[in-house]
């Protein structure tokens, strides 16, 4: 069985480096934890080793041999099987072709072996069989399962490749209980049969419940490897934070003023695709904080109270009135503002000028039917000039602009008429690192004057730094409420890890 | 502001060539150019009078290519397939309406346009409410309105048009021009308040430009795309009016050879098959230009199935230049 060395692996997607320095040492017959927060570049070593990404630099060792890994399909030749996340099943085919697919039994040359296919997969069937659910068979197309057993099918593909290294990327964010103590029984056996396993998960309580050793990533880094048994859940979290953080004390001094009391947003019960039951309030004057790992609702539920999303229960409330916010239009006209950080998708009209990019949301809140370019265009300038947008005329296109400034452009249109609530969803996604001064320089201030803003950030820092409490989403719910003095990067974390 | 400073620094050289680049430029060009072409083939063909009686047919191309342009300017794949069979069946019940009568053309203009409005109706609820992509909704309403015109056509005699209206088509009524010419003017001028200074227009170029973006930004997305076919309808049944005036009594395929021009004459103005730019200045000069061609095409003896593979090869050529992938680009 195989021992796999990575060392000194390194990835960068232009200018942004994702990797810089990444080490893994895998041995035959482990469960080899990964752990790191948003963005650490925990997927890109999982992908340089499933040679779905071909490092910059660094060097690869399958049994003290260097080796390079071309493609997935080399992967595959030299023992590497990889669970992916949802994205490789084939919806109209059967479990038991999907399950098949990496290695499809062949008779004759060409044709498929029907009896040998439907025997392997039936073998792998078996092991979860009182688990799958209702509707879980070998002959049910995967587009009529639920997203449980789907996630089944994706680990059962990575079972039947029979590869001696197996790399299973969250493998058990959908599962329920019985289910992933079935899996953990699986990896059991295949750790018995000296096979060496990839772990990544963001629940601690699999991670010491499964693991045998684990590797922490922090900003593209591997920062240590250390066995299971001889640490703890604190002192992970703490190699993931950084000692460069002081944990006692909280990132950022509590804001000056004491927000006003009225609350300007009030959400309670609120449940969707996604997420449920989440209640909080936004008082003005207020910057409130979602935290949490990606897509744990903070996303979703930003949208929902926009309108966007029109499917929820629970009541929104804004000023004081409940709104049923069935449209962004409703949202809207309600003094409801949302900035998504996937601009190019929500927000920017390509190829149109700036002008035509700022003034929608003041024709619609002043219902207006005629457009008067004239005098609209001092109106237009002021948040563009207060956000420092870089531009040379109101008629140039948006395209032409810089990532930051076309997110200015974006949020600009929100401040000429101003809205009492200001949705942030990830709002600096992707932009320099002036323009993320600039912004949050803005939102303060606009706090300031009265509006009441919900900040969600993936960077933990922006989030730390800029909210004056944090609500921590885990699996759709918020966990954990962080004010004051308890804003600190390891409290963050470690509601945003701890099992749900 | 210094920002300001910076366009007129740099903007001066560039802007004669990106001047020349602009589609209506070129158009205007090639009009003149054709022309004089025209002229070397055949003598008398760029004289006033000729150029009137290609103005006159480039105002009924350029009616119809009206509503064309709105519905491609709004994007997602839009297209109107329809206009051909509205401006028969417009011609054909103003006909029977009016019947030869001046006191039924505003009545015969009502029922036309009602009938439009009502098609094109049809056409944006099957796309916005049922999600039927717009090339599969119009082609489908086009068989459907060929159908009716037979049924019609076998029930009703056709209609003649009333003596004014084929006057106001044909026959100088201001400065020397047809009043049909003083209808297409009204239109281009109408089409500019509405594309610029109009909520709606703006709307037109966002849901054009990135739906999605338009609906967070509150854009009424659905009712928008409506009103375009709306429009469409509307527009194609003018036209349908206004060619039974130009052609006196109206038969049933009348409208049929619109179809494909009134998408060519928008492209050639410079209105990227996939939306949210263009405008309609660009498609009056690509409706002349395609009358001219026309005109050549029959000048040289090339018969009404040569016409058609010289447009359908056009349409092909214009595709190269600004076709849909610039435009994502751009």
């Amino acid at each position: 069985m195989s021992e796999l060395l990575i060392r000194g692996a390194r990835k960068a997607y232009g200018a942004t480096l994702a990797l810089r320095r990444g080490d893994l040492h895998l041995l035959p017959g482990e469960v080899h934890v990964l752990i790191g927060s948003n963005g650490s570049g925990k997927s890109t070593l999982c992908k340089i080793v499933a040679g779905s990404v071909k490092p910059d630099a660094g060097e690869v060792l399958l049994d003290g041999k260097p080796v390079t890994i071309a493609g997935p399909q080399a992967a595959r030749e030299l023992g590497i099987g990889i669970f992916y996340q949802e994205l490789s099943l084939a919806a109209r085919r059967t479990v038991a072709e999907n399950i098949c697919m990496p290695a499809l039994p062949v008779k004759g040359g060409v044709f498929v072996d029907r009896a040998a296919l439907e025997a392997k997969a039936a073998r792998i069937i078996e092991a979860f069989a009182d688990v799958a659910g209702e509707g879980f068979s070998a002959d049910a197309p995967v587009n009529t399962l639920r997203a449980d057993q789907r996630q089944l099918v994706e680990i059962m593909k990575a079972l039947a490749t029979e590869a001696s290294i197996l790399i299973f990327d969250e493998p058990t964010s959908a599962l329920d209980r019985a289910q992933v103590d079935r899996f953990f029984e699986i990896l059991r056996q295949l750790k018995a049969e000296g096979r060496a396993i990839v772990f990544i998960s963001h629940r601690m309580d699999e991670i010491f419940a499964i693991g045998d050793r684990v590797t922490v990533i922090r900003d593209g880094e591997t920062v240590g490897t250390s066995k299971i048994s001889e640490t703890d859940q604190a002192s992970v979290i703490r190699q993931m934070v950084g000692e460069r953080d002081d944990l006692a004390t909280p990132a950022v001094a509590p804001p000056a003023h004491q927000a006003q009391r009225s609350a300007v947003l009030s959400v309670s019960g609120l449940s969707g695709p996604g997420f449920r039951n989440v209640s909080f309030e936004v008082a003005k004057g207020e910057i409130l904080g979602f935290g949490g790992l990606h897509g744990q609702g903070q996303s979703a539920v930003m949208r929902s109270i926009f309108g966007a999303d029109a499917h929820h229960t629970g009541t929104i409330a804004l000023n004081g009135k409940q709104i049923a916010m069935k449209s962004p239009r409703e949202a809207i006209a309600h003094g409801c503002a949302y900035v998504s950080g996937d601009r190019s998708r929500d927000g920017i009209l390509q190829g149109r000028p700036i002008f035509e990019n700022v003034t929608p949301i003041h024709f619609l809140r002043n219902q207006l039917a005629l457009a008067r370019p004239a005098s609209l265009r001092e109106r237009a300038m002021r948040p563009l000039q207060a956000l420092k947008t870089k531009f040379q005329g109101l008629e140039q296109p948006i395209n032409s602009l810089s990532g930051g400034n076309q997110q200015k452009v974006v949020i600009a249109r929100w401040l000429i008429d101003r809205p009492d609530v200001l949705l942030l969803d990830d709002p600096t996604k992707g932009i320099d690192l002036a323009a993320k001064t600039d912004l949050f320089a803005l939102i303060r201030k606009l706090a300031e004057n009265g509006m009441g803003i919900v900040l969600y950030s993936s960077e933990d820092a922006e989030l730390l730094n800029n909210a004056d409490r944090i609500l921590v989403f885990n699996s759709g719910s918020v966990t954990r409420e962080l004010t004051g003095a308890d804003r600190t990067r390891y409290n963050l974390y470690h509601a945003a890890y701890e099992a749900a | 502001m210094s920002t300001e400073t910076a366009v007129s620094v740099t903007a001066a050289p560039s802007k004669a060539i990106e001047f020349l680049k602009r589609p209506l430029v070129v158009a205007l060009i090639l009009i003149v150019a054709l022309l004089a072409l025209g002229e070397a083939l055949s003598p008398g063909f760029a004289s006033a009078e000729q150029i009137l009686r290609l103005l006159v047919v480039a105002s009924v191309m350029g009616i119809v290519a009206a509503g064309q342009n709105l519905v491609i300017i709004g994007g997602r794949e839009g297209i109107d397939l329809s206009v051909g069979g509205i401006v028969s069946l417009a011609a054909i019940l103003a006909g029977n309406v009016m019947n030869g009568a001046e006191s039924g053309i505003l009545p015969a203009v009502l029922v036309a346009v009602s009938v439009g409005a009502l098609f094109g109706l049809f056409n944006g609820l099957g796309i916005t409410l049922l999600r039927i992509p717009p090339l599969v909704m119009t082609l489908g309403m086009l068989g459907v309105l060929q159908g009716l015109l037979v049924v019609i056509r076998n029930g009703i005699p056709s209609g003649r048009a009333a003596p004014a209206l084929s006057q106001f088509v044909t026959q100088p009524l201001l400065f020397g021009l047809p009043g049909i010419i003083w209808l297409w003017i009204a239109i281009g001028l109408f089409m500019a308040f509405l594309l610029k200074r109009t909520v709606f227009g703006y709307r037109i170029y966002a849901i054009g430009s990135n739906e999605q973006a338009a609906f967070m930004a509150g854009v009424p997305v659905k009712t928008i795309r409506v009103g375009l076919f709306v429009l469409s309808g509307v527009f194609a049944a003018l036209a349908g009016v206004c060619l039974l005036g130009y052609s006196g009594s109206s038969f049933s395929n009348v409208g049929e050879q619109y179809m494909l021009p009134s998408i060519i004459a928008v492209v050639l103005g410079g209105t990227p098959l996939a939306g949210g730019k263009g405008g309609y200045t660009g498609t009056m000069a690509g409706a002349v230009l395609l009358v001219i061609l026309q005109s050549i095409l029959t000048t040289v003896h090339i018969d009404e199935s040569g016409r058609q593979m010289v447009f359908g090869a056009t349409l092909l050529v214009l595709m190269l230049f600004y076709g849909r992938g610039r435009a994502m680009r751009g």
